[in-house]
């Protein structure tokens, strides 16, 4: 009798069936459930995510999904947001484009983090990719507005280009006018990072007004306030909106045209922007509070009263980003007014400043945590902490998946007790079941660690500076934290015991970042030899690693997992070490 | 809190480097750790090096009116020359490129894009009359060195103390071997953009004119 074979389902089956699975992780499993599944599933990946950009090559990617149309690539590691990575450390795109260009011709999708992006990579995209679509440059830099030009020109089906906060050599605002006359595809444009002076307004309008589809427009700190009313009133079905210069001289008629265009866009639920803002013109505002979801107020240097007034007129509220001028008043009234808030971030405005230039105290963030229950993502700065308010915090919060605390002045004591603020983020690891990411500050010791270790079972990742007393805090963590992914440690008392003793978890997580702690030159050169899917590299800018004694720590590690070996464009000052101990450059 | 034995995968070959490098909770400053990270736990060696840096600086004196140059001859060294070239080579620095750093680098930890558009209401403060009290934040930069620091002028009396300062401050990016002499020269940009010798003038002349620092090093 022949043997029916369950899933002999003709290959064309299988792949629909598989177009409704999105999520990499899903895909990840299907990928290893038998041989054929592998094949068919490899063939029919459309999307690529890569966290890391030297995990694994070009043709490494290429070679297994030869039908990518949208990819995501991440560069330099978080902590080059705080210029702790020198310049010149990596983060190319350009190898990326160069091979895609050939494999890809259909792509259409290129997402970026923390790369370093040439006006010939830009040209090269605009050349190589027919039906090219969406751009997104997060945190990028090494590009300018020429580069721009050429993605205007060339991407003739482009939906969205988003420059959102990267660095960008703003030569002049007439690249906008390389968008032809038959360019109606935008549905997204985000150059808020863009700083020149001037900006090619009237080809701004000219684009704004025939893109019907335009649901996000984000623009820089050039455009004034007057010219936004003109704005807005071409494109009322605006869903995301962000201002430029909220300023201009006082005059009524602005107000009122102001006032008037708002309240035309009925579909807009985020706004931004709002540098420099004369608050006389916040109530043009007033008609689309209530819809908002998101507001981000982080440039926004109004005070405390003009904050609550707003903010008391968005009842719907998910997200607010603001600065600490909100003051712990503010951040009351945000408590009784928007019960649906999910997400809060308070920056500091006076951040190098010794003495507090605002009352925003732990008082603040315990007021928010009892008033909004849905409260998920905080990140917050402040001078002071208590671990009562960080216990009655993690009480109110249980469904935290983001928490982020920066007390300005490191190892800053629970000013009440002067104890270490342990008990407090324990509190939080405790009670925060799902909590993903951690970012730790205050006085703390070893303590705060064996609790994250113990409770933080969900921790993705982690941020440290100034803390802890020795290698069983890095310890801790390397052995508990289970679904640990980025670890990064600054300054801290962690040395060789501890890496070594936990090498094997390295190989699990994406990556780890050590500066200023105690990890001798000879550690790094052990594991280097001994873990052949690491790639350990040496950041030091003062000298070679290898001309001091081996007992002397490294200046900078950075510890990846990698496919592909140790990379091959590092700068003079980055040295890795590979499987025979040498130390390559 | 005992230390438990931590069950080692991999021989450490190196001796325990751990001790020496406990943090003194109490009197936290960034640059005591700074200075601690950049050697071996030889303690000889640190003193040693910290005095040569001194050297390079010289001696200012407290008098106002008889200000020496920061210049101290040393015997220059073959392994100097290469450092050197290997800096030249190294690094850009390029004035645009600096990175501007209060006191520790990179902390608070804020994107230095946010700090730009939210503190120009700051930097207009800084211009102003010195009366209302407010700081005076210039920028020093050290030739070879990247990382710029931002100080402020307020904390300072004298040149003598300015320069102890700044001592302190570069000392990490000096050579752990103890065996370094330079020459140096700090220099600084006035209120009509020319870059002199600092010391010509008292004290509270240049602070009201001095826009931003630069150490110079003068290798033959």
């Amino acid at each position: 009798m022949q043997k029916k074979r369950a899933y002999s389902f003709p290959d064309e089956v299988l792949e629909h069936v598989f177009s409704f699975i999105q999520s990499d992780k899903d895909r990840n499993a299907v990928s290893v459930v038998c041989k054929s599944w592998y094949e068919i599933e490899r063939w029919c990946r459309r999307k690529v995510f890569i966290g890391n950009c030297y995990a694994v090559s070009p043709k490494m990617v290429i070679k297994r999904f030869p039908e990518v149309r949208s990819i995501e690539l991440k560069g330099k590691p978080h902590f080059a947001d705080f210029n702790l990575v020198p310049d010149g450390w990596g983060g190319y795109v350009l190898p990326w484009i160069g091979e895609m260009a050939g494999a890809y011709p259909w792509l259409e999708e290129i997402r970026l983090k923390r790369m370093v992006v040439t006006d010939e990579s830009l040209e090269l995209i605009a050349k190589s990719f027919k039906n090219f679509k969406v751009l997104v440059l997060f945190s990028c830099e090494g590009f300018s507005t020429d580069g721009l030009a050429a993605i205007a020109a060339g991407c003739k089906n482009l939906s969205e280009l988003d420059l959102r906060e990267s660095e960008v050599d703003d030569l002049s605002g007439h690249w906008l006018t390389h968008f032809p006359e038959t360019c109606t595809s935008l549905v997204s444009l985000n150059i808020s990072c863009l700083g020149s002076d001037e900006v090619s307004f009237s080809a701004l309008e000219r684009l704004v007004g025939r893109c019907p589809n335009l649901r996000s427009l984000r623009l820089n700190r050039a455009v004034s306030l007057d010219k936004i009313a003109n704005i807005l009133c071409l494109a009322p079905q605006l869903v995301d909106f962000g201002t430029g210069n909220y300023t201009t001289e006082l005059r009524p008629d602005v107000l009122s045209n102001l006032t008037a265009a708002f309240s035309s866009c009925k579909e807009l639920k985020s706004l931004s922007g709002f540098w420099d803002v004369v608050p006389a013109y916040l109530p043009a505002l007033y008609s689309v509070c209530s819809r908002l979801t998101s507001l981000n107020l982080s440039y926004a240097t109004i005070h405390s009263p003009e904050i609550i007034k707003l903010v008391s007129h968005c009842s719907s509220l998910q997200c607010l980003l603001v600065l600490d001028y909100i003051e712990d008043s503010g951040l009351e009234a945000l408590a009784s007014s928007c019960k649906d808030l999910q997400e809060l971030r308070v920056f500091p405005s006076d951040p190098f400043g010794v003495e507090p230039n605002v009352s925003l105290t732990e008082k603040g963030l315990v007021s928010v945590s009892l008033g909004c229950p849905k409260l998920q993502s905080v990140l917050y700065f402040c001078r002071r902490m208590t671990n009562a308010a960080l216990v009655t915090i993690a009480q109110n919060c249980p469904n935290f998946t983001h928490f982020r605390l920066c007390i300005i002045e490191p190892k800053t004591a629970d000013y009440m007790t002067l104890e270490p603020l342990d008990v407090g983020f324990g509190a939080i690891v405790e009670h925060c079941k799902d909590l993903r990411r951690l970012s730790l500050s205050g006085l703390l010791t070893d303590r705060v660690f064996e609790y994250i270790g113990t409770y933080a079972k969900k921790l993705e990742m982690l941020s440290v500076a100034f803390a802890g007393d020795s290698d069983l805090g890095l310890h801790h963590v390397l052995s508990g934290c289970e679904s640990l992914r980025k670890l990064e440690i600054r300054d801290c008392p962690f040395g060789d015991k501890a890496l070594l003793a936990n090498a094997a978890k390295l190989e699990t997580m994406r990556s780890l970042w050590m500066s200023s702690c105690t990890v001798s030159f000879g550690a790094c050169k052990l594991l280097g030899q001994k873990m052949h899917r690491l790639n350990v590299e040496v950041i030091d800018e003062t000298e070679p690693p290898c001309s001091r004694p081996k007992s002397c720590p490294v200046d900078k590690l950075y510890v990846y997992r990698s496919i592909s070996g140790p990379r091959s464009d590092m700068p003079p000052f980055v040295w890795t070490m590979d499987e025979e101990g040498t130390i390559l450059h | 809190m005992s230390e438990v034995e931590l069950q080692l995968c991999l021989a450490l070959p190196t001796p325990n480097i751990t001790k020496g490098f406990k943090f003194n909770l109490n009197n936290y400053h960034g640059f005591d750790h700074l200075k601690q990270m950049s050697c071996s736990g030889d303690k000889t060696s640190r003193v040693i090096k910290k005095r040569d840096f001194e050297h390079a600086f010289g001696n200012f004196s407290d008098d106002c009116n008889a200000l020496p140059l920061l210049l101290w001859s040393g015997q220059p060294n073959e392994e100097d020359d290469n450092h050197n070239d290997r800096k030249k080579t190294t690094f850009v620095t390029d004035d645009m490129n600096d990175v501007e750093v209060d006191q520790v680098v990179g902390w608070p930890p804020i994107k230095s894009w946010r700090n730009r558009t939210c503190h120009h209401h700051h930097h207009h403060h800084h211009k102003r009359a010195l009366g209302n009290g407010r700081s005076i934040y210039v920028k020093v930069k050290m030739e070879g060195v990247p990382i710029a620091r931002k100080i402020d002028m307020r904390h300072y009396h004298s040149y003598q103390q300015l320069t102890n300062s700044l001592i302190t401050m570069f000392t990490k990016n000096e050579k752990c071997d103890g065996d370094y002499n330079a020459r140096y020269t700090l220099t600084y940009q006035d209120k009509e953009g020319d870059w002199l010798v600092a010391g010509d003038i008292p004290w509270h002349g240049f602070i009201r004119t001095v826009q931003r620092l630069k150490i110079l090093s003068n290798w033959g």
